[in-house]
């Protein structure tokens, strides 16, 4: 007979193995929080904006990587490349803008240079210290500018202009090696002409960046969104396999969409991005909390920055083809913020969800067991691909996801 | 009433209705072929974006489906100060330039029992609108609601 539960039922093990759900304090603990920083996030490749935020020579972006300011820059040889955003002199932070470029001078520096604005020190976009104020007068020749560049960090440009940056000197792979072959489903679609970002927009959410990798991971949760309900939700749709690969990355399989089911929405077939059947709907989830997901005929990337235990921001990205003429680029536009955008009809009800998951996950609340039980037979309501992430994280952080406190052990089906 | 006051007369009760969420008597105030859009600029892909955009019949087939969606449901408020009436030499047609903040009271969006009841700035932006003006009342042609807020965290499924 079904029945509600007191406290010991409550936080006894549910009825599954220990791989099959985890404990909540995962997401809310600030010591397992600032251990993922060091253990995780310093550690991996982050894909942290697109090739074409910075398109000229001198163009600059800024971004996070674990709590870390760090600039991308173009030199004039056309390579991006990563530093921490940080002056060698003081620690001040070099750039402050999102983006922008270094032709024009700054009211501390010179043209072309990157500026520390507190004491005029600056550098070139290949990161080389070329100007020091006074230098003979303070440093005499205690000090050279061959000592104090900047700090560079591992950069690579890949899958469809990607950038993507390491704080790990000793990574031992490159980001195709990392991708494991996660991306292999939609490198052709991604690879074939160059892409460009017509969509950005950020979230700061109270919830842990995990949730919403969750909710990126699994879809069993459509019946959240009626749009996916009403557009999916037929045997092609129930049969989408959910795919893990090394490094705890998963892939979501295809469908066909039928966009026609949903009041004012049209099928994507024009303007389908390369070498993608019409409508068809492909989702890679990387690992440790990345998310490429094209729908048809635009591309959507979320990009994680987890700021606490509680708070993520989440940058959302839309990509269409760098060639489009004005008229395909609305469409794609349409498309993506329909649904995506933060007046659209999905992306603000899987963001309600996971702050209301948030908001009932305190740090001292008592334990919560977050299921992550479903197997049919790797298909779209699986949650393997939860499962699959689970591991890999047990692995980095030497914890058990079911509970922290125990080292890690190989699940029997890992 | 004179036609820049028929403008004003519309933006403001424009407010109101979506304020109360009157989504059809909104939509009344609009001409057939009007255009709706939400836009920004963005300083980190140095681009204009369009965050939502669709026709009057799409605005209310959109608004008309909510029902069937999970939402937030904490209310909106628009504080709108017309700032610029532009009239055509025409007599039919105007411009109008307004500044809008829009509050956000909590409902359901987190925890009601902590968070309900708390208003906080949910956007800040312009209205760039268009007029239709005929027997003393001024239709909505065009509205851009350009926003300077671009960390919409939840969003929301409201037009603003």
């Amino acid at each position: 007979m079904a029945r509600s539960r007191n406290h010991e039922q409550w936080t006894s093990p549910p009825p599954f193995t220990s791989s099959e759900y985890v404990d909540s304090r995962i997401y809310s603990d600030q010591e397992i929080f600032e251990e993922e920083l060091e253990k995780i996030f310093k550690k991996s490749w982050i894909p942290v904006c697109h090739e074409s935020e910075l398109p000229e020579p001198y163009d600059f972006r800024t971004v996070t990587i674990a709590k870390e300011p760090v600039i991308l820059t173009r030199a004039k040889d056309g390579k991006i490349r990563a530093f921490l955003n940080v002056c060698p002199h003081r620690g001040n932070m070099l750039e402050r803008s999102p983006s922008g470029s270094f032709l024009d001078g700054s009211p501390s520096g010179n043209p072309r240079h990157i500026t520390c604005m507190f004491h005029a020190w600056q550098f070139d976009m290949k990161g080389r210290c070329i100007y020091i104020s006074r230098q003979e007068e303070g440093y005499q020749d205690r000090l050279k500018k061959q000592q104090m560049g900047l700090r560079e960090l591992k950069c690579e440009v890949y899958f469809g202009g990607f950038v993507w940056v390491s704080l790990n000197d000793q990574i031992d792979m490159t980001v195709e090696e990392w991708s494991a072959g996660s991306l292999a489903v939609l490198k052709p679609s991604l690879d074939e002409e160059p892409l460009e970002v017509f969509h950005y927009h950020k979230a700061i959410i109270p919830c842990n960046y995990k949730l919403w990798h969750d909710t990126n991971c699994e879809f069993y949760h459509d019946y959240l969104h009626y749009h996916n309900r009403i557009t999916g939700f037929n045997d092609a749709y129930f049969a989408r396999k959910n795919t893990g690969f090394d490094n705890g990355h998963i892939n979501v399989g295809s469908f066909e969409v039928q966009y026609d089911n949903y009041e004012g929405s049209h099928s994507r077939e024009e303007i389908s991005f390369p070498h993608l059947p019409p409508n068809h709907w492909y989702m890679i989830d990387m690992f440790p909390g990345v998310n490429f997901n094209l729908r048809g005929s635009s591309l959507r990337c979320d990009i994680m920055t987890p700021l606490g235990p509680d708070k993520v921001m989440i940058e959302f990205r839309g990509l269409g083809l760098k060639s489009d003429d004005a008229v395909t680029r609305r469409a794609r536009i349409d498309h993506h913020n329909s649904i995506w955008g933060p007046f659209g009809r999905n992306l603000h009800e899987d963001l309600l969800a996971v702050t209301g998951q948030g908001a009932a996950m305190n740090p001292r609340a008592e334990k919560r067991q977050i299921l992550h039980g479903r197997h049919e037979n790797e298909t779209i309501h699986d949650e393997n691909g939860m499962r699959h992430f689970y591991e890999e994280w047990g692995r980095w952080m030497d914890r058990m996801p079911s509970n922290p406190d125990k080292p890690f052990a190989e699940s029997a089906g890992a | 009433m004179s036609s820049a006051d028929a403008v004003r007369d519309s933006i403001y009760r424009s407010c109101m209705y979506k304020d109360d969420m009157e989504w059809e008597k909104w939509l009344n105030l609009c001409d057939e072929d009007f255009q709706y859009s939400i836009t920004a600029y963005s300083p980190e892909i140095r681009n204009d974006m369009i965050y939502l955009s669709g026709g009057r019949d799409e605005m209310l087939g959109m608004m008309k489906m909510l029902p069937k969606h999970n939402s937030d449901h904490s209310p909106l408020k628009r504080h709108c100060s017309v700032y610029t009436v532009d009239l055509e030499d025409d007599g039919a047609t105007a411009t109008a330039v307004s500044s809008v903040v829009v509050y956000q009271t909590q409902l359901d969006g987190i925890n009601c029992h902590v968070d309900a009841g708390s208003s906080n700035v949910f956007l800040v932006g312009r209205y760039f609108d268009k007029f239709r003006i005929a027997d003393g009342v001024a239709k909505f042609v065009e509205r851009e609601v350009k926003l300077d807020t671009r960390k919409l965290d939840k969003g929301t499924h409201y037009p603003i």
